[in-house]
């Protein structure tokens, strides 16, 4: 691969000096004059019918000026459930923390009195919070057509997937290995909570969202309130992280500009910290059956998978399950069939789909390779995936490289041992790794490059930066086109007015997508200055571009990853410390190397958060849960977190910019099987159930 | 008419003086705040009228007796760098130093500060020179979406300020009470270990 001048080079934040010295505005910094702060009263029963709701107690209250409820607020949230219709305040209420009336008040402790003083009386209906019993017959149902969801064609069946034939894959096997796998509904989590400012001027409306996607927000809000996109602007300057569950619009959005319109002024709603738990939404949870056929050689000739993923009360995500497509297998069927509870909701967070599906699938490739007396680096090296479904070919693939080079990196062959559990003392030392991979690339995105008569660059994409330095490198890739320094471009983001459409920063396409944009308006750019010359005092030269994904001509575009970990578990106590991490990755040509190795890093700890404490649970009996907030989930700390070593496999990559091929997601997908393997090759029993915390462990051993 | 004798004059002036270098506090008490609004519509919360330092700067503030440091600072005197990431004592992005000592400003009462001193990350460059801390934090990418970023500062600060150079263990030790879930812990502890020895 060429060197280049810009791209490829570590390059500090554009915007670096703003987050160090707490210049940089987030949503929630934001005060407007006169603005109002809202609070939402929610349902503390997991499924109920309100059957009269009386706010004047709480109108009365001095400094209160609006109160929604679903009596005077009938707004469809269309972005917050796929399926069904969600409105911002349901009734029945559908779990604990379904909203029932939100209030706008001078200042946040009124608004927070006012809530206690609303009356609600509920009717208590049955619930359920198990994605199995949700399935029996007679189980109450929580949405018309019952409790199985339907699949992402809107058919009451699940979802599946199917090539070959596995019964004759299973025949053909000189070993059948089947087992089961369970992963857990957790949160993102990220640090900034959910917060909406809107404020009417006329009937123009401006909304101040942490959002990952302002361009698909600004619809969102249009439709569901049901005004012209034109009337909306939506601006996020700074954004505190969001990990999928900031994408299009929040219901806070649409209550915070309901609430503006009611009261007349500005309200800014932020959410409290277990508001974030239990009633924003989480990663879903998963009940996986496989059945695997290998031969004798450690060939696999089928893989099949029943799984149930958990929906919560409303289909706002996909609730798929990815991650039997990195091995190669001539015979494979897999099923997915979403089910609600009255739980907590369930849509993106991170790789939404693979976590919790390669801990199964990867958990269970080990097993089959200790029983085959393999080792599972090579049986991974013989079985992985060489064409996207056994068909289409990749436009680059660096798989390999990732298992051969970051194995060397961790010292596997030194590191793994072949009989799990050995190893005297109390303390037993273990190593695991896994592999993963992400498509990317879909949606389609616009950027606008503008040279003024002083000789700059302005750069107007319509991102956010959720913390992938998403404007650097748009930065980055335009000053590479356009052969000049980077303090030569400005990037202009995050405001609808002045920026144009972008997919949104889900998806891992930020860099592929708006960044193939970002080129095109350049290379029109310059064709302009060939043309006209450059523009002098008060001129400007202006191009625009948009791009689609590009035609892969029958390929399949992919990032590729193998994670490595060596952990130490206290088999008296089941404590496990992760002592050794390495992430290789294949995202085609790094971009900025120093923030790229943030989200590997970050990545890699936040799943291993994932594999050993991560998980919001339920009390069956009251369907109220138990852990919402920072010290129930456990997630990880400076002193849980292990130095990760990062490799990087800079494949030839024809398509993307520069050769760049998508990097966040894949960043946690092979982690949390990674761990759960090392602590399998650390004590020789198999936990089959995320998070892998130490009383699992202690019952696998006792 | 009154005379004004020289010794009125000069005391006045001095006292000119001293109102010159309190006039950020004055203006911070005539600024009309939504606190303001809340104390017309609900005279029966209660008041106290506090004296502290922010930065340097000398406040005398009638704060409201539920008001947390963390709402004062932010609400109250418009130094929203210091973060809201729980409210409940669980994340640290809240964290400040009063005293020099590091605590959490969501679980510290604005009454409780009267007398103290605070430092937040606003206070951390000294005439327009960043703090080696904040240069080591941009050199190295700690801040991946920042939202944590300025407690982590001032929780490495509060530690360097009593270890100049403390070991990887010492920093990791130090800040676990500040949760990053971008989980840029590695990038976090590379800075302030770069950082040590010149802050």
């Amino acid at each position: 691969m060429t060197p280049l001048k810009t791209v490829g080079h570590a390059t500090h934040r554009i915007d670096a000096l703003q987050r160090v010295t707490g210049a940089a505005k987030y949503t929630s910094d934001i005060h407007l004059p006169g603005m109002l702060y809202a609070r939402v009263l929610r349902s503390p029963h997991p499924h109920a019918r309100i059957r009269k709701i009386d706010v004047s107690k709480a109108m009365a209250l001095p400094g209160v000026n609006a109160i929604l409820t679903h009596e005077n607020c009938d707004v469809t949230w269309g972005s917050g459930d796929q399926l069904n219709q969600r409105r911002l305040f349901n009734n029945p209420v559908r779990f604990a923390g379904d909203p029932v009336a939100a209030i706008a008040a001078v200042d946040r402790h009124v608004a927070e009195d006012a809530t206690h003083l609303i009356e609600v009386d509920y009717e208590i209906l049955p619930f359920l919070t198990d994605v199995e019993e949700a399935l029996k017959p007679g189980a109450v149902a929580i949405h018309e057509g019952g409790n199985l969801s339907l699949n992402n064609q809107r058919q009451p069946v699940p979802q599946t997937y199917k090539r070959g034939n596995v019964a004759d894959g299973l025949k053909a096997a000189d070993h059948v290995f089947e087992d089961n796998f369970t992963s857990a509904h957790h949160n993102n989590a990220q640090l900034e909570i959910r917060v909406s400012i809107a404020e009417w001027s006329g009937d123009k409306l401006t909304v101040h969202a942490a959002t990952q996607g302002i361009a698909n927000c600004r619809t969102d809000i249009a439709r569901d309130l049901k005004i012209n996109v034109d009337n909306v602007r939506v601006i996020s300057e700074y954004m505190g992280g969001g990990f999928g569950n900031k994408n299009q619009c929040q219901d806070s959005d649409l209550m915070a500009a309901m609430l503006a319109k009611q009261a007349g002024a500005p309200v800014k709603l932020e959410f409290t910290r277990k508001e974030d738990f239990v009633a924003v939404h989480g990663r879903w949870s998963s009940r996986q059956s496989y059945k695997v056929g290998v031969k004798n050689d450690g060939t696999l000739t089928a893989i099949q998978m029943t799984a149930l993923t958990g929906a919560g009360a409303y289909r706002k995500g996909s609730c798929d399950l990815s991650g039997t497509e990195i091995y190669q297998v001539p015979h494979l069927e897999t099923s997915v069939s979403p089910v609600y509870t009255n739980t907590a909701v369930a849509a993106n967070y991170r790789a939404p789909a693979y976590p919790q599906a390669v801990f199964g699938i990867e958990s269970l490739m080990d097993d089959v390779a200790y029983a085959l007396k393999m080792d599972p680096m090579e049986f991974r090296l013989k079985n992985m995936t060489r064409k996207f479904r056994d068909q289409t070919p990749y436009t680059s693939i660096g798989l390999e490289d990732c298992i051969r080079k970051g194995a060397e990196k961790f010292e596997w062959k030194k590191r793994w041992k072949p009989e799990p559990g050995s190893g005297a003392g109390p303390v037993k030392r273990g190593a695991g790794m896994a592999m993963g991979m992400f498509g990317s690339g879909l949606g389609r995105s616009s950027a606008v490059v503008r040279l003024d008569g002083q000789g700059q660059y302005h750069v107007h994409v319509g991102v956010t930066d959720v913390g992938t330095a998403a404007k650097t490198t748009m930065g980055l890739i335009a000053a590479e086109e356009l052969g000049v320094p980077l303090e030569k471009v400005t990037v202009v983001w995050g405001d609808t007015d002045t920026c144009p459409y972008s997919v949104g920063e889900s998806g891992s396409r930020t860099t592929v997508q708006t960044g193939m944009a970002v080129i095109e308006a350049v290379r029109d750019l310059k064709k302009q200055i060939a043309e006209k010359g450059s523009p002098k005092g008060n001129d400007v030269l202006t191009a625009m571009a948009t791009t689609n994904p590009p035609p892969l001509q029958g390929l399949s575009r992919n990032s590729f990853v193998a994670h490595f970990a060596e952990v130490e578990v206290n088999i008296e106590t089941g404590h496990v410390v992760v002592t050794r991490f390495v992430a290789a990755h294949d995202s085609g040509r790094v971009v900025n190397p120093l923030t790229a190795q943030s989200q590997v890093q970050g990545g890699s700890i936040q799943g291993i958060g994932m594999a050993l404490h991560e998980e919001l649970l339920y009390d069956k009996r009251s369907g109220q849960p138990l852990n919402a907030g920072y010290y129930g989930a456990r997630i990880m700390t400076h002193l849980d977190a292990p130095l990760v070593d990062v490799v990087w496999v800079e494949t030839d990559e024809p398509y993307g910019p520069f050769g760049a091929k998508t990097l966040g997601e894949p960043t946690i997908i092979p982690t949390v099987a990674a761990v759960a393997n090392a602590v399998y090759n650390a004590i020789g029993r198999r936990v089959k159930s995320l998070p892998i915390t130490r009383d699992k462990i202690l019952g696998v051993l006792a | 008419m009154k005379k004004i004798s020289r010794r009125k004059f000069v005391e006045g002036t001095s006292a000119g003086i001293v109102a010159v270098a309190a006039i950020p506090a004055v203006e911070a008490q005539q600024k009309p705040t939504p606190a303001a609004a809340a104390a017309a519509v609900n005279p029966s919360v209660p008041r106290t009228t506090i004296k502290l330092t922010v930065n340097g700067v000398d406040h005398r503030l009638e704060v409201e007796d539920r008001w947390t440091l963390v709402e004062l600072l932010r609400d109250h005197l418009e130094l929203t760098g210091t973060k809201i990431g729980c409210d409940r004592g669980e994340c640290g992005a809240c964290t400040v130093l009063v005293d020099g000592t590091p605590l959490y400003s969501c679980s510290q009462l604005a009454v409780w500060m009267n007398g103290r001193s605070i430092q937040t990350v606003e206070g951390l460059a000294k005439s327009g020179k960043l703090d080696p801390l904040q240069e080591a934090f941009i050199e190295h990418d700690a801040p991946q979406c920042g939202y944590c970023t300025s407690g982590q500062l001032m929780i490495a600060k509060a530690l360097l300020m009593k270890n100049a150079r403390p070991t990887r263990d010492e920093v990791r030790t130090a800040m676990t009470g500040n949760l990053c879930r971008c989980s840029n812990y590695n990038h976090y502890v590379e800075a302030v270990m770069a950082a040590g020895g010149k802050a």
